[in-house]
């Protein structure tokens, strides 16, 4: 009676666990007869990391073709703020933020350690739009751009727009701002870039991860929540990362660069941004803005920033074993992952240069004093 | 005879226009019902085949974005840690409120904090627990555990408030009878009130178990995000709720349509442990 | 089992048990003892957190100044979460509005109107309804419901532009939609206990009315309605208390915009959803960590008030109870039903 209902019920509920159990154990098996590749360490590592999410897709595309040596590689695209905060949290073992630290930043993360910065890639910021009646790329301006982000344009057919693209048929609908509601690697590289141009957006909104937008526009969290918002609302203009808006089918604009031309963001444009940039010793480059002639304006690197020490700020031997491992991986095969053919990820990959001064600070890492 | 006044033609009217008004209300109501059901089954039924249950997110950026699996297997286990958790001791709490606190002032205080325990949105949990066991590194950063400790947070009160009111429909008289035959109150407890409210128990419990599977942000700054799948609950896991949540906003339709597709397989869980519930308390044995 | 001895009179002796047997009824009393002030310290101590850890944006910013200065900017560190708080009164009133009198029609006519047959499976559908999670509701209310009404919402806010509140630019995502999906979630919960209560109207009473003549709807109003008031109003008071604290559902169709909408159909923010949102990226300053803390401290005290009335309006409709049925309490102050809908 009593004994009887309960054990049915704590059958079922064996059951069920059993059979996820079965499942389980037929996949660790598989997972350890295959021993990895060429990387030392071959006990399955897992490591966890957070942040940009203009560079989420290419950690993704990595975590995913690591998996098969052995590495679990956990990102949560949660935005550059968040991924710096998880980082001196120690909540996380590795933190991918597109601004480099802040020197203020730098000082608070100090508590731990020294953190690193490695340049990874190159993403281009698109301004994305989504009119329908509108079939060649808009041609826009910092200027104009800073004035259709803080509100002081509100038309798609206002005469500032027009003047920058005669012949093209504008409609009079209200123009819907897409920013992000998160804080943002991609704001910080699109927000320097407006307030490059744009003296009123820089008094009234300024730079940074976290800006004060006007009210009356729409906020999205992350790249793909931008994207999304703007697929989904006719008349909307937005900052996505390239990567989403190829993937998303967004058409944007061609923005005008440094020397005065209006390039779209093609991976060579992208390149171009890296080209000529000067590099300080700490690797805490920035592309936006250019000077490059060929270059597109608003492009944006992205870092993962780990400590030099990791095990000493908290990070377990195995995870900075695993966290080299990805290093390692990034720098040989990843990098030949991103470009502009079609089965690579549209980002621009690191210049030899900057590749070879990566790889020089991936090898002063350490684990407690020891080399890893 | 005098004739009894008939009803007038106006009040008449009223009377039919409020009763078609209230059946037309009614099936206002069940309107979301329908749409949800309809549209879960078709967009994410639709997503439903071998490869959808037995591989996992991928992260790949083209292409087939992954099942579900990790998502599932992780629910599964969260929740029923969070179950092993908040049954007993909700129970427990229960049976101390029922067989010995009764009236008592600290028992009406216990009862008092326990109703309102149902009251706080969830989300305080999970920050509760980021508080007290993410910030201080207790036992690892984010790991699946410290989710099923929010979800027992918010499970506890259901088990315990639902289990009072059984344990309190189990007959004095059974009890006093065993009493009265030279049982210990503890072989009375186990022997005779606990069998008896067992199905209502079972109840309380799925019910409890339908809640927290459900449930979202307790989830949120406890576990973490992981895409494949791991049994160690010492590790960042992935669920069913915090996959749907992630999916939802992505401009992949491909991704979208996985986010249907997970979602119909959540009420469906959810659906079918409410059946169960239902169908323990038709069999109870109490009123 | 204890050994049996004969109970021969007067033989007191053979009935009292050994204090060693007597120690698992001790173990046993003094454990669920244990149990419960361990639970009861555990709240104690998630309250004492809470304020603790909110005192900072409370000493920097006022307690008044905090919860009623509308200035929520994360990248200037200044905290104040007025709009918060409008966006969840504004969504949890929109929710009463529009569900408790489809809450309270519906159980009005699952008890009194529908045919017997249709009345069980009627009624497990609108429960139904309880059983879909919140994240499932987002979903829905993000990809199906935000779409769709749009254009409506559009049109009538251009026919009714006169209205004030109401008119400008749909983009979506409002306060109106998050609103609305609350209405829906609170419905279960609602529906269910006033069914209990109007179940509960003693039949003499509706029995008198139609003796005297009234029609049906006249016997409601007259006597089903008055006497289920302080129970009705107390399911939905629960329903508020659940429509206040939701958080993932209103997180995805309301908009994240911290500023007070000039218009229902604009973006808002509720205290719920900006913890879930910005929580990530604030839990490592501590003033932004403390205002978001801050801001689930004013919801959860919210809450406990009104929680708090709920209680106690049903509380009076089951004493009432009481002295008509003379004794078998309901299951309303009890819980089940509350479980059951999963408040």
């Amino acid at each position: 009676m009593f004994t009887s209902r309960i054990s049915a019920v704590l059958a079922t509920a064996a059951a069920a666990l059993g059979v996820a159990a079965c499942g389980s154990s037929s996949n660790t098996t598989s997972n350890s007869t295959k021993s990895p590749s060429g990387a030392a360490g071959a006990a399955p590592a897992t490591i966890n990391g957070a942040g940009s999410t203009l560079a989420a897709p290419i950690y993704e595309q990595w975590g995913s073709n690591l998996k098969s040596q052995g590495l679990t590689v956990n990102y949560s695209a949660v935005g550059s703020g968040t991924g710096v905060a998880d980082l001196e949290a120690g909540t996380v073992d590795f933190a991918g933020s597109d601004p480099p630290l802040a020197t203020a930043d730098i000082a608070a993360a100090k508590k731990k350690g020294t953190p690193v910065h490695f340049p990874m890639a190159f993403g281009a910021i698109t301004v994305s739009y989504n009119l329908p009646g509108t079939k060649t790329p808009l041609k826009l301006s910092g200027k104009v751009l800073g004035d259709i982000f803080d509100a002081s344009v509100t038309k798609w057919n206002s005469p500032e727009i027009m003047a920058l693209n005669p012949g093209v048929s504008l409609p009079a609908t209200t123009i819907t701002v897409v920013h992000r509601s998160d804080s943002s690697g991609t704001t910080d590289g699109f927000t320097t870039f407006l307030s490059d141009y744009n003296p009123t957006f820089k008094k009234k909104i300024a730079h940074g991860k976290l800006v004060p937008w006007p009210s009356g526009e729409v906020g999205a969290a992350k790249n793909a929540g931008v994207a999304a918002a703007i697929k989904q609302t006719s008349g909307a203009v937005g900052y996505v990362e390239q990567a989403y808006a190829i993937q998303n089918g967004l058409v944007y604009a061609s923005v005008q660069n440094k020397a005065g031309k209006y390039v779209l963001p093609t991976i060579p444009a992208t390149s171009a941004a890296a080209n000529g940039v000067k590099v300080p010793p700490d690797l805490r480059i920035t592309t936006i803005n250019s000077p490059n002639p060929a270059a597109y304006p608003i492009v944006s690197q992205t870092f993962i920033i780990v400590y030099q020490d990791m095990c000493k700020a908290g990070v377990s031997s195995s995870a900075a074993k695993g966290v080299h491992e990805f290093l390692d991986y990034a720098l040989t095969t990843g990098e030949s992952e991103l470009g502009p053919n079609s089965n690579q990820l549209p980002y621009a990959p690191l210049t030899p240069a900057l590749k070879a001064d990566d790889k020089k600070q991936l090898a002063t890492l350490k684990c407690n004093g020891a080399p890893l | 005879m005098t004739e009894i006044p008939r009803i007038s033609a106006g009040r008449r009217r009223k009377d039919k226009f409020m009763r078609a008004l209230l059946g037309v209300a009614t099936a206002v109501a069940l309107v979301p019902l329908v749409l949800i059901i309809y549209y879960l089954i078709y967009k994410g039924a639709g997503q439903w085949s071998g490869r959808f249950f037995t591989t996992d997110p991928n992260g790949n950026f083209l292409g087939y974005p992954g099942g579900i699996r990790s998502a599932i297997l992780g629910t599964v286990e969260i929740v029923a840690l969070a179950t092993a958790i908040s049954v007993p001791l909700g129970i427990g709490v229960a049976l101390y409120l029922v067989e010995y606190g009764k009236k008592s002032l600290f028992a009406n205080v216990i009862r008092y904090f326990v109703d309102v325990m149902t009251g706080v949105p969830s989300i305080v949990f999970g920050l509760f627990i980021y508080i007290v066991l993410i910030v201080s590194h207790v036992g690892g950063n984010f790991t699946g555990w410290k989710g099923s400790v929010a979800l027992a947070l918010l499970m506890l009160p259901i088990v315990a408030r639902s289990a009072e009111v059984v344990l309190n429909l189990v007959p004095t008289d059974l009890r006093e009878a065993a009493l009265a035959l030279g049982a210990p109150r503890w072989r009375v407890v186990t022997r005779v009130v606990l069998p008896t409210a067992a199905s209502g128990l079972v109840t309380g419990s799925l019910l409890a178990i339908a809640r927290g599977a459900g449930e979202t942000a307790p989830l949120l700054f406890t576990v973490g995000v992981a895409n494949g799948l791991t049994f160690n609950l010492s590790q960042q896991m992935n669920t069913l709720p915090t996959q749907i949540f992630t999916d939802v906003t992505s401009p992949r339709d491909a991704i979208v349509a996985r986010a249907w597709g997970a979602a119909v397989t959540l009420v469906a869980m959810i659906l079918i442990l409410n059946l169960i519930a239902r169908a323990a308390q038709r069999r109870s044995r109490l009123a | 089992m204890e050994a049996h001895t004969p109970v021969s009179g007067g033989d007191r002796q053979a009935l009292e048990r050994s204090p060693l047997a007597r120690l698992p009824d001790q173990i046993m009393k003094w454990g669920l003892l244990g149990v419960s002030v361990a639970v009861l310290a555990l709240i104690a101590f998630f309250f004492i957190e809470l304020i603790d850890q909110s005192s900072l944006a409370f000493n920097r910013f006022g307690v008044f100044g905090f919860v009623f200065h509308n200035r929520w900017i994360p990248s200037r560190l200044v905290f104040g979460a007025a709009a918060m708080l409008f966006g969840t009164a504004v969504t949890s009133a929109i929710a009463l509005i529009i569900g408790v009198p489809v809450a309270v029609a519906t159980a009005l006519y699952l008890t009194e109107l529908s045919p017997q047959r249709a009345r069980v499976p009627l009624t497990i559908l609108v429960d139904l309804l309880a059983a879909v999670p919140s994240v499932v509701y987002g979903l829905w209310g993000y990809l199906f419901l935000i779409p769709k009404l749009k254009p409506a919402e559009q049109w009538f806010a251009d026919t009714f532009s006169f209205i004030p509140y109401v008119s400008g630019h749909v983009a979506g995502p409002s306060i109106f939609i998050a609103g609305l999906i609350l209405a829906i979630m609170i419905l279960p919960i609602v529906s269910a206990i006033s069914r209990e209560v109007i179940s509960t109207v003693p039949s003499e009473h509706r029995e008198a009315a139609l003796a005297l003549g009234a029609t049906r709807w006249e016997m409601i109003r007259m006597a089903v309605l008055p006497y289920s008031r302080p129970g009705i109003t107390g399911g939905a008071m629960l329903g508020l208390g659940r429509a206040l604290g939701e958080t993932i559902a209103v997180l995805l169709v309301i908009g994240d915009d911290p500023a007070i909408s000039h218009f229902i159909f604009g973006q808002g923010y509720s205290l719920a959803a900006v913890i879930a949102n910005e929580f990530g990226e604030g839990s490592n300053i501590p003033i932004y960590r403390s205002a978001l803390l801050a801001c689930g401290l004013v919801l959860f005290v919210l809450t406990l008030f009104v929680n708090g009335f709920a209680r106690a309006y049903v509380l009076r409709g089951e004493r009432r109870m009481f002295r008509h049925r003379g004794g078998h309490s309901g299951a309303i102050g009890g819980g089940e039903v509350e479980a059951a809908v999963g408040v």
